[in-house]
Protein backbone atom coordinates (compact mmCIF):
# COMPACT_ATOMS: atom_id res chain seq x y z
CA UNK A 1 0.00 0.00 0.00
CA UNK A 2 1.80 3.08 -1.28
CA UNK A 3 1.14 6.70 -0.40
CA UNK A 4 -0.42 7.18 -3.83
CA UNK A 5 -2.91 4.41 -3.25
CA UNK A 6 -3.70 5.83 0.18
CA UNK A 7 -4.63 9.16 -1.31
CA UNK A 8 -6.82 7.42 -3.85
CA UNK A 9 -8.53 5.39 -1.14
CA UNK A 10 -9.32 8.42 1.03
CA UNK A 11 -10.83 10.25 -1.92
CA UNK A 12 -13.00 7.25 -2.76
CA UNK A 13 -14.10 6.82 0.84
CA UNK A 14 -15.41 10.35 1.09
CA UNK A 15 -17.13 9.98 -2.28
CA UNK A 16 -19.01 6.87 -1.24
CA UNK A 17 -20.03 8.22 2.17
CA UNK A 18 -21.69 11.13 0.43
CA UNK A 19 -23.64 8.76 -1.76
CA UNK A 20 -25.84 7.40 1.07
CA UNK A 21 -25.83 10.16 3.68
CA UNK A 22 -28.88 8.90 5.62
CA UNK A 23 -27.68 5.37 5.85
CA UNK A 24 -24.29 6.66 6.93
CA UNK A 25 -25.88 8.76 9.64
CA UNK A 26 -28.03 5.85 10.82
CA UNK A 27 -24.97 3.62 11.00
CA UNK A 28 -23.01 6.19 12.95
CA UNK A 29 -25.89 6.72 15.37
CA UNK A 30 -26.42 3.03 16.10
CA UNK A 31 -22.73 2.58 16.73
CA UNK A 32 -22.87 5.61 18.99
CA UNK A 33 -25.92 4.48 20.97
CA UNK A 34 -24.57 0.99 21.53
CA UNK A 35 -21.23 2.36 22.68
CA UNK A 36 -22.78 5.02 24.91
CA UNK A 37 -24.73 2.28 26.69
CA UNK A 38 -21.61 0.14 26.84
CA UNK A 39 -19.56 3.02 28.23
CA UNK A 40 -22.04 3.96 30.93
CA UNK A 41 -22.56 0.31 31.85
CA UNK A 42 -18.83 -0.13 32.31
CA UNK A 43 -18.60 2.94 34.53
CA UNK A 44 -21.69 1.94 36.48
CA UNK A 45 -20.34 -1.54 37.11
CA UNK A 46 -16.94 -0.21 38.11
CA UNK A 47 -18.62 2.07 40.62
CA UNK A 48 -21.00 -0.58 41.89
CA UNK A 49 -18.24 -3.07 42.58
CA UNK A 50 -16.12 -0.31 44.07
CA UNK A 51 -19.01 0.58 46.34
CA UNK A 52 -19.54 -3.04 47.32
CA UNK A 53 -15.86 -3.30 48.08
CA UNK A 54 -15.81 -0.19 50.20
CA UNK A 55 -18.84 -1.34 52.16
CA UNK A 56 -17.18 -4.66 52.70
CA UNK A 57 -14.15 -2.87 54.05
CA UNK A 58 -16.33 -0.92 56.41
CA UNK A 59 -18.16 -3.99 57.52
CA UNK A 60 -17.58 -4.38 61.24
CA UNK A 61 -19.16 -6.20 64.13
CA UNK A 62 -20.50 -4.26 67.05
CA UNK A 63 -20.49 -6.42 70.19
CA UNK A 64 -22.57 -5.06 73.09
CA UNK A 65 -21.21 -6.04 76.47
CA UNK A 66 -23.25 -6.97 79.58
CA UNK A 67 -23.77 -4.07 81.94
CA UNK A 68 -22.10 -5.83 84.83
CA UNK A 69 -18.77 -6.00 83.02
CA UNK A 70 -16.00 -3.92 84.58
CA UNK A 71 -13.44 -1.89 82.65
CA UNK A 72 -10.66 -4.37 83.32
CA UNK A 73 -12.88 -7.27 82.26
CA UNK A 74 -13.61 -5.27 79.14
CA UNK A 75 -9.89 -5.01 78.37
CA UNK A 76 -9.40 -8.71 78.98
CA UNK A 77 -12.29 -9.39 76.62
CA UNK A 78 -10.63 -7.18 73.97
CA UNK A 79 -7.38 -9.15 74.26
CA UNK A 80 -9.29 -12.44 74.12
CA UNK A 81 -11.19 -11.50 70.95
CA UNK A 82 -8.01 -10.17 69.34
CA UNK A 83 -6.60 -13.66 69.75
CA UNK A 84 -9.51 -15.28 67.89
CA UNK A 85 -8.86 -16.40 64.28
CA UNK A 86 -9.84 -13.98 61.49
CA UNK A 87 -9.86 -10.86 63.62
CA UNK A 88 -8.12 -7.80 62.24
CA UNK A 89 -8.68 -5.32 65.06
CA UNK A 90 -10.73 -4.77 68.16
CA UNK A 91 -11.41 -1.33 69.60
CA UNK A 92 -13.24 -0.45 72.79
CA UNK A 93 -16.05 2.09 72.70
CA UNK A 94 -17.08 2.89 76.28
CA UNK A 95 -20.66 3.79 77.06
CA UNK A 96 -19.49 7.29 77.94
CA UNK A 97 -18.10 7.65 74.41
CA UNK A 98 -21.30 6.30 72.93
CA UNK A 99 -23.25 8.83 74.92
CA UNK A 100 -20.98 11.68 73.81
CA UNK A 101 -21.30 10.63 70.16
CA UNK A 102 -25.04 10.33 70.56
CA UNK A 103 -25.15 13.76 72.16
CA UNK A 104 -23.20 15.26 69.30
CA UNK A 105 -25.62 13.90 66.76
CA UNK A 106 -28.49 15.33 68.80
CA UNK A 107 -26.72 18.69 69.02
CA UNK A 108 -26.43 18.91 72.83
CA UNK A 109 -23.74 18.47 75.45
CA UNK A 110 -23.08 15.32 77.40
CA UNK A 111 -24.51 16.66 80.65
CA UNK A 112 -27.84 17.94 79.44
CA UNK A 113 -28.34 14.82 77.36
CA UNK A 114 -27.71 12.80 80.48
CA UNK A 115 -30.19 15.00 82.29
CA UNK A 116 -32.73 14.50 79.53
CA UNK A 117 -32.31 10.76 79.86
CA UNK A 118 -33.04 10.89 83.57
CA UNK A 119 -29.43 10.89 84.78
CA UNK A 120 -28.75 7.35 83.72
CA UNK A 121 -26.59 6.32 80.72
CA UNK A 122 -28.78 3.87 78.78
CA UNK A 123 -25.93 2.60 76.62
CA UNK A 124 -23.60 -0.29 77.23
CA UNK A 125 -19.93 -0.66 76.48
CA UNK A 126 -19.17 -1.85 72.97
CA UNK A 127 -16.39 -3.57 71.11
CA UNK A 128 -15.89 -2.75 67.45
CA UNK A 129 -14.42 -5.78 65.68
CA UNK A 130 -13.05 -5.82 62.15
CA UNK A 131 -12.66 -9.11 60.36
CA UNK A 132 -9.69 -9.81 58.10
CA UNK A 133 -12.12 -11.02 55.45
CA UNK A 134 -15.72 -10.06 54.82
CA UNK A 135 -16.53 -13.76 54.30
CA UNK A 136 -15.69 -14.49 57.93
CA UNK A 137 -18.01 -11.90 59.38
CA UNK A 138 -20.95 -14.21 60.08
CA UNK A 139 -18.88 -16.96 61.71
CA UNK A 140 -16.94 -14.44 63.71
CA UNK A 141 -20.07 -12.66 64.87
CA UNK A 142 -21.55 -15.98 66.05
CA UNK A 143 -18.37 -16.82 67.93
CA UNK A 144 -18.33 -13.42 69.63
CA UNK A 145 -22.02 -13.71 70.45
CA UNK A 146 -21.33 -16.98 72.23
CA UNK A 147 -19.02 -15.27 74.73
CA UNK A 148 -20.74 -14.87 78.14
CA UNK A 149 -19.84 -11.16 78.50
CA UNK A 150 -21.47 -10.29 75.18
CA UNK A 151 -25.22 -10.00 75.16
CA UNK A 152 -25.77 -8.92 71.56
CA UNK A 153 -23.90 -8.51 68.29
CA UNK A 154 -24.86 -6.50 65.24
CA UNK A 155 -23.36 -6.48 61.77
CA UNK A 156 -24.39 -5.19 58.35
CA UNK A 157 -24.52 -8.55 56.62
CA UNK A 158 -27.22 -8.87 53.98
CA UNK A 159 -26.82 -5.46 52.43
CA UNK A 160 -23.53 -6.36 50.80
CA UNK A 161 -24.92 -9.61 49.46
CA UNK A 162 -27.84 -7.79 47.90
CA UNK A 163 -25.56 -5.22 46.29
CA UNK A 164 -23.43 -7.95 44.76
CA UNK A 165 -26.45 -9.81 43.39
CA UNK A 166 -27.76 -6.55 42.00
CA UNK A 167 -24.53 -5.73 40.17
CA UNK A 168 -24.43 -9.26 38.81
CA UNK A 169 -27.89 -8.83 37.34
CA UNK A 170 -26.99 -5.44 36.01
CA UNK A 171 -23.95 -6.90 34.31
CA UNK A 172 -26.09 -9.42 32.39
CA UNK A 173 -28.77 -6.93 31.43
CA UNK A 174 -26.14 -4.40 30.35
CA UNK A 175 -24.38 -7.05 28.33
CA UNK A 176 -27.63 -8.05 26.60
CA UNK A 177 -28.58 -4.50 25.69
CA UNK A 178 -25.08 -3.69 24.46
CA UNK A 179 -24.96 -6.88 22.39
CA UNK A 180 -28.32 -6.12 20.77
CA UNK A 181 -27.26 -2.63 19.79
CA UNK A 182 -23.83 -3.79 18.66
CA UNK A 183 -25.38 -6.37 16.34
CA UNK A 184 -27.75 -3.74 14.96
CA UNK A 185 -24.83 -1.41 14.34
CA UNK A 186 -22.78 -4.06 12.55
CA UNK A 187 -25.76 -5.02 10.40
CA UNK A 188 -26.44 -1.39 9.47
CA UNK A 189 -22.82 -0.78 8.53
CA UNK A 190 -22.80 -3.94 6.49
CA UNK A 191 -25.98 -2.85 4.66
CA UNK A 192 -24.42 0.54 4.09
CA UNK A 193 -21.30 -0.92 2.56
CA UNK A 194 -23.28 -3.51 0.60
CA UNK A 195 -25.44 -0.81 -0.96
CA UNK A 196 -22.39 1.16 -1.94
CA UNK A 197 -20.77 -1.87 -3.49
CA UNK A 198 -24.01 -2.63 -5.33
CA UNK A 199 -24.51 0.88 -6.66
CA UNK A 200 -20.94 0.81 -7.90
CA UNK A 201 -20.79 -2.71 -9.25
CA UNK A 202 -20.28 -1.51 -12.82
CA UNK A 203 -17.47 0.73 -11.75
CA UNK A 204 -15.92 -2.11 -9.78
CA UNK A 205 -16.17 -4.36 -12.82
CA UNK A 206 -14.38 -1.76 -14.95
CA UNK A 207 -11.68 -1.26 -12.33
CA UNK A 208 -11.01 -4.96 -12.24
CA UNK A 209 -10.88 -5.20 -16.04
CA UNK A 210 -8.21 -2.53 -16.03
CA UNK A 211 -6.14 -4.58 -13.59
CA UNK A 212 -7.22 -3.46 -10.12
CA UNK A 213 -6.72 -6.17 -7.53
CA UNK A 214 -9.51 -7.19 -5.19
CA UNK A 215 -7.83 -5.52 -2.25
CA UNK A 216 -7.42 -2.27 -4.20
CA UNK A 217 -11.14 -2.21 -4.91
CA UNK A 218 -11.96 -3.36 -1.41
CA UNK A 219 -9.95 -0.83 0.58
CA UNK A 220 -12.22 2.20 0.11
CA UNK A 221 -15.22 0.19 1.29
CA UNK A 222 -13.35 -1.21 4.25
CA UNK A 223 -12.09 2.25 5.19
CA UNK A 224 -15.63 3.52 4.85
CA UNK A 225 -16.88 0.97 7.39
CA UNK A 226 -13.97 1.81 9.67
CA UNK A 227 -14.69 5.52 9.35
CA UNK A 228 -18.37 5.05 10.20
CA UNK A 229 -17.40 3.01 13.25
CA UNK A 230 -14.74 5.54 14.21
CA UNK A 231 -17.11 8.50 14.08
CA UNK A 232 -19.73 6.58 16.09
CA UNK A 233 -17.10 5.53 18.62
CA UNK A 234 -15.70 9.06 18.90
CA UNK A 235 -19.15 10.55 19.50
CA UNK A 236 -19.85 7.88 22.12
CA UNK A 237 -16.52 8.59 23.84
CA UNK A 238 -17.32 12.30 24.01
CA UNK A 239 -20.84 11.71 25.34
CA UNK A 240 -19.77 9.13 27.90
CA UNK A 241 -16.74 11.18 28.94
CA UNK A 242 -18.65 14.41 29.46
CA UNK A 243 -21.70 12.64 30.86
CA UNK A 244 -19.68 10.75 33.44
CA UNK A 245 -17.89 13.87 34.60
CA UNK A 246 -21.18 15.67 34.93
CA UNK A 247 -22.79 12.85 36.90
CA UNK A 248 -19.73 12.44 39.10
CA UNK A 249 -19.72 16.16 39.89
CA UNK A 250 -23.40 16.23 40.79
CA UNK A 251 -23.34 13.04 42.82
CA UNK A 252 -20.35 14.23 44.75
CA UNK A 253 -21.90 17.55 45.66
CA UNK A 254 -25.25 16.08 46.74
CA UNK A 255 -24.61 12.49 47.87
CA UNK A 256 -21.21 13.05 49.43
CA UNK A 257 -21.07 9.66 51.07
CA UNK A 258 -21.12 7.79 47.73
CA UNK A 259 -17.61 6.89 46.63
CA UNK A 260 -17.40 7.81 42.92
CA UNK A 261 -14.46 6.31 41.04
CA UNK A 262 -12.30 9.08 39.60
CA UNK A 263 -9.50 7.12 38.05
CA UNK A 264 -7.99 9.05 35.12
CA UNK A 265 -6.18 6.05 33.62
CA UNK A 266 -9.30 3.90 33.76
CA UNK A 267 -11.29 6.78 32.30
CA UNK A 268 -8.94 7.12 29.34
CA UNK A 269 -8.82 3.37 28.83
CA UNK A 270 -12.60 3.12 28.65
CA UNK A 271 -12.88 6.00 26.16
CA UNK A 272 -10.12 4.64 23.93
CA UNK A 273 -11.77 1.24 24.25
CA UNK A 274 -15.05 2.69 22.97
CA UNK A 275 -13.27 4.22 19.98
CA UNK A 276 -11.53 0.97 19.12
CA UNK A 277 -14.72 -1.04 19.59
CA UNK A 278 -16.48 1.35 17.19
CA UNK A 279 -13.79 0.81 14.58
CA UNK A 280 -13.95 -2.92 15.16
CA UNK A 281 -17.69 -2.89 14.56
CA UNK A 282 -17.13 -0.91 11.36
CA UNK A 283 -14.48 -3.30 10.10
CA UNK A 284 -16.67 -6.28 10.93
CA UNK A 285 -19.67 -4.73 9.15
CA UNK A 286 -17.83 -3.98 5.93
CA UNK A 287 -15.91 -7.25 6.13
CA UNK A 288 -19.18 -9.17 6.17
CA UNK A 289 -20.42 -7.45 3.00
CA UNK A 290 -17.15 -7.55 1.13
CA UNK A 291 -16.58 -11.21 1.71
CA UNK A 292 -19.34 -12.21 -0.68
CA UNK A 293 -18.69 -9.50 -3.27
CA UNK A 294 -15.83 -8.84 -5.58
CA UNK A 295 -15.39 -12.27 -7.03
CA UNK A 296 -14.27 -11.82 -10.64
CA UNK B 1 2.07 -14.84 -27.29
CA UNK B 2 -1.50 -16.10 -27.73
CA UNK B 3 -2.39 -19.73 -28.11
CA UNK B 4 -5.90 -21.19 -28.31
CA UNK B 5 -6.47 -24.94 -28.52
CA UNK B 6 -9.87 -26.42 -29.36
CA UNK B 7 -11.60 -23.52 -27.71
CA UNK B 8 -15.40 -23.47 -27.50
CA UNK B 9 -17.49 -20.93 -25.69
CA UNK B 10 -21.14 -21.51 -24.96
CA UNK B 11 -22.84 -18.77 -22.96
CA UNK B 12 -25.15 -19.76 -20.11
CA UNK B 13 -28.16 -18.92 -22.27
CA UNK B 14 -26.99 -21.53 -24.79
CA UNK B 15 -25.55 -19.17 -27.41
CA UNK B 16 -22.62 -20.89 -29.13
CA UNK B 17 -20.24 -17.96 -29.57
CA UNK B 18 -17.08 -19.95 -30.41
CA UNK B 19 -16.74 -23.48 -31.75
CA UNK B 20 -13.47 -25.41 -31.70
CA UNK B 21 -11.15 -22.49 -32.39
CA UNK B 22 -7.41 -23.12 -32.87
CA UNK B 23 -5.21 -20.08 -33.11
CA UNK B 24 -1.62 -18.97 -32.60
CA UNK B 25 -0.57 -15.32 -32.59
CA UNK B 26 3.13 -14.56 -32.24
CA UNK B 27 4.85 -11.86 -30.24
CA UNK B 28 4.90 -8.56 -32.13
CA UNK B 29 2.19 -9.62 -34.56
CA UNK B 30 -0.49 -7.27 -35.86
CA UNK B 31 -3.75 -9.14 -36.44
CA UNK B 32 -7.17 -8.04 -37.72
CA UNK B 33 -10.25 -9.97 -36.61
CA UNK B 34 -13.04 -9.60 -39.14
CA UNK B 35 -16.42 -11.19 -39.61
CA UNK B 36 -20.10 -10.39 -39.48
CA UNK B 37 -21.81 -9.01 -36.44
CA UNK B 38 -22.42 -11.72 -33.87
CA UNK B 39 -19.70 -13.96 -35.32
CA UNK B 40 -17.80 -14.19 -32.04
CA UNK B 41 -15.01 -11.60 -32.36
CA UNK B 42 -15.65 -9.88 -29.04
CA UNK B 43 -16.03 -13.22 -27.29
CA UNK B 44 -12.67 -14.30 -28.65
CA UNK B 45 -11.02 -11.10 -27.46
CA UNK B 46 -12.55 -11.42 -23.98
CA UNK B 47 -10.81 -14.77 -23.56
CA UNK B 48 -7.42 -13.02 -23.79
CA UNK B 49 -7.82 -10.93 -20.66
CA UNK B 50 -9.90 -13.59 -18.91
CA UNK B 51 -13.15 -11.67 -18.92
CA UNK B 52 -14.65 -14.91 -20.19
CA UNK B 53 -13.44 -18.45 -19.59
CA UNK B 54 -13.95 -20.99 -22.41
CA UNK B 55 -16.37 -23.82 -21.94
CA UNK B 56 -13.82 -26.19 -23.48
CA UNK B 57 -10.22 -25.94 -24.63
CA UNK B 58 -7.06 -24.20 -23.53
CA UNK B 59 -5.99 -20.56 -23.62
CA UNK B 60 -2.36 -19.52 -23.10
CA UNK B 61 -1.24 -15.90 -22.98
CA UNK B 62 2.51 -15.38 -22.71
CA UNK B 63 2.69 -19.11 -21.91
CA UNK B 64 0.42 -18.63 -18.91
CA UNK B 65 -2.50 -21.01 -18.69
CA UNK B 66 -5.58 -18.84 -18.19
CA UNK B 67 -7.83 -21.78 -17.34
CA UNK B 68 -5.72 -22.82 -14.39
CA UNK B 69 -4.85 -19.27 -13.38
CA UNK B 70 -5.75 -18.38 -9.78
CA UNK B 71 -8.19 -15.57 -9.15
CA UNK B 72 -5.60 -13.39 -7.47
CA UNK B 73 -3.23 -13.65 -10.45
CA UNK B 74 -5.80 -12.22 -12.86
CA UNK B 75 -5.10 -8.52 -12.05
CA UNK B 76 -1.42 -9.05 -12.93
CA UNK B 77 -2.37 -10.62 -16.26
CA UNK B 78 -4.62 -7.68 -17.04
CA UNK B 79 -1.91 -5.15 -16.25
CA UNK B 80 0.15 -6.56 -19.12
CA UNK B 81 -2.76 -6.24 -21.55
CA UNK B 82 -4.19 -2.97 -22.84
CA UNK B 83 -7.85 -3.25 -23.82
CA UNK B 84 -9.81 -0.89 -26.04
CA UNK B 85 -13.37 -1.94 -25.20
CA UNK B 86 -16.14 -1.92 -27.75
CA UNK B 87 -18.28 -0.03 -25.20
CA UNK B 88 -15.35 2.04 -23.82
CA UNK B 89 -15.97 1.19 -20.14
CA UNK B 90 -14.97 4.57 -18.77
CA UNK B 91 -15.50 5.37 -15.08
CA UNK B 92 -18.41 7.84 -15.07
CA UNK B 93 -17.42 9.73 -11.92
CA UNK B 94 -13.86 10.37 -13.02
CA UNK B 95 -12.51 13.00 -15.37
CA UNK B 96 -10.71 12.10 -18.59
CA UNK B 97 -7.40 12.61 -16.81
CA UNK B 98 -8.41 10.43 -13.86
CA UNK B 99 -9.75 7.70 -16.14
CA UNK B 100 -6.50 7.42 -18.01
CA UNK B 101 -4.47 7.77 -14.80
CA UNK B 102 -6.44 4.93 -13.24
CA UNK B 103 -4.48 2.28 -15.16
CA UNK B 104 -1.36 3.62 -13.44
CA UNK B 105 -3.00 4.12 -10.06
CA UNK B 106 -3.84 0.45 -9.72
CA UNK B 107 -0.16 -0.43 -10.00
CA UNK B 108 0.91 2.28 -7.54
CA UNK B 109 2.91 4.60 -9.83
CA UNK B 110 3.95 7.88 -8.18
CA UNK B 111 1.70 10.89 -8.51
CA UNK B 112 4.27 12.88 -10.40
CA UNK B 113 4.89 10.16 -12.95
CA UNK B 114 1.15 9.62 -13.37
CA UNK B 115 0.69 13.31 -14.19
CA UNK B 116 3.49 13.30 -16.73
CA UNK B 117 2.59 10.10 -18.50
CA UNK B 118 -1.15 10.81 -18.52
CA UNK B 119 -0.67 14.25 -20.10
CA UNK B 120 1.69 12.84 -22.71
CA UNK B 121 -0.72 10.04 -23.61
CA UNK B 122 -3.71 12.38 -23.87
CA UNK B 123 -1.62 14.53 -26.17
CA UNK B 124 -0.98 11.45 -28.29
CA UNK B 125 -4.72 10.75 -28.79
CA UNK B 126 -5.48 14.45 -29.32
CA UNK B 127 -7.45 15.05 -26.12
CA UNK B 128 -5.07 17.30 -24.18
CA UNK B 129 -7.71 20.02 -24.02
CA UNK B 130 -10.37 17.69 -22.54
CA UNK B 131 -8.55 16.36 -19.52
CA UNK B 132 -10.96 17.95 -17.02
CA UNK B 133 -14.12 16.78 -18.79
CA UNK B 134 -16.25 13.87 -17.59
CA UNK B 135 -17.10 11.00 -19.97
CA UNK B 136 -20.73 12.11 -20.37
CA UNK B 137 -19.49 15.48 -21.61
CA UNK B 138 -17.62 13.88 -24.51
CA UNK B 139 -18.66 12.71 -27.97
CA UNK B 140 -18.55 8.98 -28.73
CA UNK B 141 -15.31 9.36 -30.65
CA UNK B 142 -13.71 11.31 -27.83
CA UNK B 143 -14.73 8.68 -25.29
CA UNK B 144 -13.23 6.05 -27.54
CA UNK B 145 -9.94 7.90 -27.63
CA UNK B 146 -9.91 8.14 -23.81
CA UNK B 147 -10.26 4.39 -23.81
CA UNK B 148 -7.38 4.11 -26.28
CA UNK B 149 -5.22 6.32 -24.07
CA UNK B 150 -5.96 4.19 -21.01
CA UNK B 151 -5.16 1.01 -22.95
CA UNK B 152 -1.76 2.13 -24.21
CA UNK B 153 -0.46 4.14 -21.24
CA UNK B 154 1.12 1.08 -19.59
CA UNK B 155 3.11 0.03 -22.67
CA UNK B 156 1.30 -3.31 -22.58
CA UNK B 157 2.83 -6.43 -24.12
CA UNK B 158 -0.51 -7.12 -25.76
CA UNK B 159 -3.01 -4.59 -27.02
CA UNK B 160 -6.49 -5.85 -27.87
CA UNK B 161 -8.83 -3.45 -29.60
CA UNK B 162 -12.51 -4.13 -30.19
CA UNK B 163 -13.53 -1.82 -33.01
CA UNK B 164 -11.32 1.05 -31.87
CA UNK B 165 -12.33 3.18 -34.83
CA UNK B 166 -16.03 2.40 -34.77
CA UNK B 167 -17.17 5.88 -33.79
CA UNK B 168 -14.50 7.94 -35.52
CA UNK B 169 -14.46 10.00 -38.69
CA UNK B 170 -11.97 8.62 -41.26
CA UNK B 171 -9.30 11.15 -40.41
CA UNK B 172 -9.36 10.51 -36.63
CA UNK B 173 -9.64 6.80 -37.35
CA UNK B 174 -6.42 6.91 -39.33
CA UNK B 175 -4.84 8.85 -36.47
CA UNK B 176 -5.68 5.99 -34.11
CA UNK B 177 -4.40 3.44 -36.63
CA UNK B 178 -1.15 5.37 -36.80
CA UNK B 179 -0.93 5.09 -33.04
CA UNK B 180 -1.57 1.33 -33.08
CA UNK B 181 0.91 0.91 -35.92
CA UNK B 182 3.65 2.70 -33.95
CA UNK B 183 2.89 0.81 -30.76
CA UNK B 184 3.16 -2.40 -32.74
CA UNK B 185 6.51 -1.21 -34.17
CA UNK B 186 7.80 -0.88 -30.62
CA UNK B 187 7.09 -4.57 -30.05
CA UNK B 188 3.54 -4.69 -28.70
CA UNK B 189 1.33 -7.44 -30.10
CA UNK B 190 -1.89 -5.93 -31.49
CA UNK B 191 -5.16 -7.76 -32.05
CA UNK B 192 -7.93 -5.61 -33.50
CA UNK B 193 -11.52 -6.59 -34.23
CA UNK B 194 -12.99 -4.33 -36.89
CA UNK B 195 -15.55 -3.76 -39.60
CA UNK B 196 -13.42 -1.04 -41.23
CA UNK B 197 -12.80 -2.45 -44.70
CA UNK B 198 -10.59 0.41 -45.90
CA UNK B 199 -8.26 0.14 -42.95
CA UNK B 200 -7.85 -3.63 -43.24
CA UNK B 201 -7.23 -3.47 -46.96
CA UNK B 202 -4.71 -0.66 -46.68
CA UNK B 203 -2.65 -2.03 -43.77
CA UNK B 204 -1.93 -5.43 -45.35
CA UNK B 205 -1.62 -7.31 -42.07
CA UNK B 206 -2.65 -10.78 -41.01
CA UNK B 207 -6.43 -11.19 -41.18
CA UNK B 208 -8.43 -13.80 -39.28
CA UNK B 209 -12.09 -14.09 -40.27
CA UNK B 210 -14.57 -15.49 -37.78
CA UNK B 211 -17.93 -16.77 -38.96
CA UNK B 212 -20.52 -18.43 -36.77
CA UNK B 213 -17.94 -18.94 -34.08
CA UNK B 214 -15.39 -20.69 -36.29
CA UNK B 215 -12.17 -19.53 -37.93
CA UNK B 216 -13.20 -19.21 -41.57
CA UNK B 217 -10.03 -17.72 -42.99
CA UNK B 218 -6.51 -16.89 -41.80
CA UNK B 219 -4.28 -14.95 -44.23
CA UNK B 220 -0.82 -13.53 -43.60
CA UNK B 221 -1.33 -10.38 -45.68
CA UNK B 222 -5.04 -10.34 -46.09
CA UNK B 223 -7.83 -8.02 -47.06
CA UNK B 224 -11.23 -7.44 -45.48
CA UNK B 225 -12.73 -9.94 -47.84
CA UNK B 226 -16.44 -9.28 -47.51
CA UNK B 227 -18.00 -7.55 -50.46
CA UNK B 228 -19.92 -4.39 -49.86
N1 LIG C 1 -22.83 -12.24 -22.38
C1 LIG C 1 -23.46 -12.95 -23.33
N2 LIG C 1 -24.43 -13.81 -22.99
C2 LIG C 1 -25.05 -14.54 -23.91
N3 LIG C 1 -24.76 -14.51 -25.22
C3 LIG C 1 -23.80 -13.67 -25.63
C4 LIG C 1 -23.11 -12.85 -24.70
N4 LIG C 1 -22.19 -12.12 -25.38
C5 LIG C 1 -22.33 -12.47 -26.68
N5 LIG C 1 -23.28 -13.39 -26.84
C6 LIG C 1 -23.68 -14.04 -28.08
O1 LIG C 1 -22.51 -14.63 -28.62
C7 LIG C 1 -22.43 -14.44 -30.02
C8 LIG C 1 -21.12 -13.72 -30.39
O2 LIG C 1 -21.12 -12.40 -29.88
P1 LIG C 1 -19.90 -11.44 -30.02
O3 LIG C 1 -20.18 -10.26 -29.18
O4 LIG C 1 -18.67 -12.19 -29.75
O5 LIG C 1 -19.97 -11.05 -31.56
P2 LIG C 1 -19.08 -10.02 -32.37
O6 LIG C 1 -18.42 -10.80 -33.44
O7 LIG C 1 -18.21 -9.27 -31.47
O8 LIG C 1 -20.17 -9.06 -33.00
P3 LIG C 1 -20.04 -7.48 -33.33
O9 LIG C 1 -19.29 -7.38 -34.59
O10 LIG C 1 -21.47 -7.07 -33.48
O11 LIG C 1 -19.39 -6.84 -32.18
C9 LIG C 1 -23.67 -13.62 -30.40
O12 LIG C 1 -24.64 -14.51 -30.88
C10 LIG C 1 -24.15 -13.03 -29.09
O13 LIG C 1 -25.54 -12.91 -29.08
MG1 LIG D 1 -18.05 -7.32 -30.87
Amino acid sequence: MTLNSTRYILRETIHSMKRNPWLSIASVLTVMVSLVILGFSVFFLVNASNMAKSFEDQLEIAAFVEESTTKSELQALQTHIKGMPGVASVTIVTKEQVLTDFGKTMGGTENNILADLGGKNPFSDELTIKATDAQNVIALADAVDALPEVYKVRYGQGFVDKLLVFTQWLRWIGLGVVAAFAIAAVVLISINVKMNVFSRRREIQIMKLVGASNSFVRWPFLIEGLALGFVGGALAAVIVGMGYNWIAMNVQSTLTFLPIVQNVTLFQQVLVGLLLTGMGMGALGSGISLQKFLKT
Amino acid sequence: MIQLKNVSKIYPNGAKALIDVNLTIGKGDFVFLVGPSGAGKSTLIKLFYRDEIPTRGQVHINSKNLIRMKEREVPYLRRTIGVIFQDFKLLPNKTVLENVAFALEVIGVSRKEIQLRTRATLELVGLANKEKSYPHELSGGEQQRVCVARAIINNPALLVADEPTGNLDPETAWGIMDLLYNINKRGTTVVMATHARAIVNKMQKRVIAIENGRVARDEIKGGYGYDA
